[in-house]
């Protein structure tokens, strides 16, 4: 084989998962279609995974590749998957692409961040609205005066399981970055000045908490034409040098989930 | 504590007579058109583009103030609005299509707007979602189908060029401009408009809520009364919200 077939030869396996052909195993979540339901919960830590899936009915293990563990189940009788983005909008954007193919038609992200407002507090849930698109990903998708912004029923629906569930939440604007650190310690960049400026900005903007995916969720899900929304717990707190315990972080993020299980049974089901 | 001026610069109302309520629309002779719709209608005057008024629906008390073309104009009606007390913004334009979606006579009720406007890049950095209130897009949505009106509901694009939009060809940067068109087609984009994306963004950074419900390739009285309906009625849902609360 010559080195050019290959190459052909590779890149023709990677199409293999972007094909119309929906029994294909999809390349990275190597899923196919009849593993996961229409409604997807996302969060970024694969360790988090069996976590959500503890709060379905009944739920089982379908696939796990690099960052991306699958487990699929039933809530109250509606199918439900959880599958894990890892860190970014980088690996977040394949997850998206892949499991629209094998059937995905609603997401919401489930996520920590860190509050940006004074009023947001850690163990409260930021609803959001849309996301301050300060990443590399989205961007390669579509031209960055496009608006990354949640669907209006999923979060309209999200909003109803948090008053039905006496869960109190934030509804708004949300930031998704690229560099962790760069939030954490923007002093010791070489771009410190842009770094402040822009916080600066989102502050100012009345953006609520910031986190590392939800912007390419919503851009590319609007690219694919699927439903997607996005819960954040504000698990840190910065300025007042404030984070959750180890039980505090797991009580607040069972609420969360519930939050959103309740909130799969107002999206139709759709094959 | 400090005296606030009492006259802003640009519109022709001062403190005490802009409601909680404004309806915005682009064209100052859409004014009397909307206010048939209203009790007891007050003229307020017009300077430059910016034409106001204000009146009451089922009770409630709503001002009417246009915005002229553009997200420049409109940037100065909302600052001076919200200076004023206003706080909550319904924009009631028309608009193009933009991926077929929406169609001549559709009524489309706008959830974000692409931010191809220079104004609010004067405000906000571009990576900032242009995003609509969520209450207010909800209570058009509702009013839209108690009046079995049909609607759209999705992202529109503002833009600053109207005839770069209309013939893009023409104008010396126009595969720039059919690159966009296309991206925007292809991020299932709706309705192509030329104010929502600094309504949006300003009203975010004020904490005030704004909505648009946009006509499509439609600019009769007709379908203005049929959208002013909406808006009214949606109006009159978010003050019912507001007392419950």
């Amino acid at each position: 084989m010559s080195k050019k077939d290959g190459v052909e030869e590779a890149i023709g396996g990677l199409l293999d998962a972007y094909d119309d052909d929906k029994e294909a195993i999809q390349y990275h979540v190597q899923l196919k279609k009849g593993d996961i339901s229409d409604f997807v919960i996302l969060p970024g830590d694969p360790g988090r995974v069996e976590f959500i899936a503890d709060h379905f009915d009944k739920a089982e293990f379908v696939a796990e590749n690099r960052e991306y563990k699958t487990m699929t189940g039933e809530y109250k009788g509606r199918p439900v998957t959880v599958t894990s983005t890892g860190i970014g909008c980088p690996s977040t954007a394949i997850a998206i692409e892949e499991l629209t193919n094998v059937g995905a038609r609603t997401f919401v992200r489930l996520g920590t961040s860190g509050a940006m407002q004074e009023y947001t507090r850690v163990g409260e849930k930021v609803i959001a609205t849309g996301a301050v698109r300060y990443e590399g990903t989205s961007v390669q998708y579509m031209p960055i005066e496009f608006p990354a912004v949640a669907s209006h029923d999923m979060t309209m629906a999200l909003k109803d399981s948090a008053i039905k569930n006496n869960i109190a939440y934030h509804l708004g604007i949300v930031q998704s970055k690229d560099s962790f650190y760069g939030q954490h310690n923007p002093e010791k960049m070489p771009i410190a000045e842009e770094l402040r400026q822009k916080w600066d900005a989102w502050v100012k903007g009345g953006v609520l908490c910031s986190e590392m995916e939800a912007a390419t969720i919503f851009v590319v899900g609007s690219y694919r034409k699927v439903r997607t929304g996005a819960v954040l717990l504000v698990a840190g707190d910065q300025a007042r040098g404030e984070s959750l315990s180890k039980e505090e972080y797991k009580d607040n993020m069972s609420e969360s989930v519930k939050m959103i299980l309740d909130s799969s049974l107002d999206i139709e089901v759709e094959e | 504590m400090f005296n606030k001026v009492e006259q802003v610069k640009h519109l022709p109302i001062r403190f005490g007579e802009v409601a909680r309520y404004v309806i915005v629309p682009g064209d100052p002779n859409r004014i009397p058109i909307i206010s048939k719709y209203l009790d007891n209608v007050e003229y307020q005057g017009q300077v430059r583009e910016f034409n106001a008024s204000r009146g009451t629906y089922k009770g409630v008390e709503v001002s009417v103030v246009s915005t002229g073309i553009g997200c420049p104009s409109t940037a100065i009606a909302v600052e001076e609005l919200v200076y004023l007390g206003a706080e909550v913004f319904i924009r009631i334009g028309t608009s193009g299509s933009v991926d077929g979606s929406a169609k001549k006579g559709d009524i489309f009720i706008a959830t974000a707007a692409v931010r191809d406007d220079g104004t609010s890049k004067q405000y906000m950095p571009i990576e900032f979602p242009a995003v609509a209130d969520l209450g207010v897009v909800k209570n058009l949505i509702n009013a839209s189908e108690s009046f079995s009106v049909p609607s759209k509901v999705g992202i529109c694009q503002s833009k600053d060029s109207f005839f770069g939009e209309i013939d893009p060809s023409r104008m010396p940067i126009s595969e720039y401009l059919d690159s966009k068109w296309k991206a925007w087609q292809g991020g299932s984009v709706g309705a192509s408009e030329m104010e929502a994306a600094t309504l949006f963004t300003l009203s975010q950074l004020f904490g005030v809520a704004a909505g648009a419900i946009l006509a499509i390739e439609t600019s009769d009285e007709k379908t203005i009364g049929k959208m002013t309906n909406i808006v009214l009625e949606s109006i009159y849902y978010m003050e019912k919200e507001k007392n419950h609360v």
